[in-house]
């Protein structure tokens, strides 16, 4: 999953499902600013970003950072097999 | 009080802090209140590859010497292998292993996870394999 690309937004509600937690707690969690929502009028939609620890088990930041290493994964685990088998 | 997590740095995560600060392998090479290793094998084997992909050896020589303790493997990598083959599926990776045991950490971070047999080496050795990202993750749990 690509959380950079993804355009889907939630409710509260079904954050709340997602999560296992009240939907009390899921406003509370956004008005702390731990989940990070638009309001558009009187609701409020979150984007999957926001959501990255459920779809990845990581923080969106970590999520990025994660993927920032693995651009160059390829060519470090290439060259460290052939000096491997030379140990 | 949270004991200081000890954590043994597989070279590709060396290798990556080196070539992006923006990564998750340099966030964790630069968290304080952890404590990383590498063993004298991973030393060698991480610097022929930095010199291999055009890292500038001082950079190189500065994160290991202010960064990680080192950890002396005794035995031969052929000797390793044989010791520590139940726990790796890809032979060359049993050094990291060794050294994990040796420095007695409690976490082996790589993102070669899948090379290692991560349940039995929890189970036997009670070492956590987990990626950069995943340990920064339980970091913040703490």
């Amino acid at each position: 999953m690509n959380l950079t690309q993804d355009q889907r937004v939630y409710t509260p509600e079904q954050v709340a499902n997602l999560l296992q937690l009240s939907k009390k707690t899921v406003y509370d969690l956004i008005s702390r600013g731990e989940i990070i929502a638009k309001r558009v009028g009187k609701v409020y939609r979150i984007p999957t970003s926001s959501l990255s620890f459920v779809f990845t088990g990581l923080d969106f930041d970590l999520y990025q950072a994660d993927k920032e290493d693995r651009k160059q994964l390829g060519k470090i685990e290439r060259a460290l097999s052939k000096m491997r088998s030379k140990l | 009080m949270t004991p200081t997590p000890t954590v043994f740095v597989d070279s590709d995560v060396i290798i990556s802090s080196l070539l992006s600060q923006a990564g998750a392998a340099y966030l964790l090479l630069h968290q304080k209140n952890i404590k990383l290793f590498i063993s004298n094998l991973s030393l060698r084997e991480s610097g022929m590859v930095a010199d291999k992909l055009n890292i500038p050896k001082d950079k190189f020589d500065n994160l290991v010497q202010k960064r990680v303790h080192m950890v002396k493997l005794k035995e031969t990598p052929k000797e390793l292998k044989i010791k520590y083959k139940n726990y790796v599926l890809d032979l060359n990776d049993a050094h990291i292993v060794a050294g994990s045991i040796l420095a007695k950490v409690n976490f082996l971070i790589s993102y070669n996870i899948r090379d290692f047999k991560v349940d039995k080496i929890k189970t036997d050795l009670g070492i956590i394999c987990l990626t950069p990202g995943e340990f920064l993750q339980y970091l913040r749990s703490l």
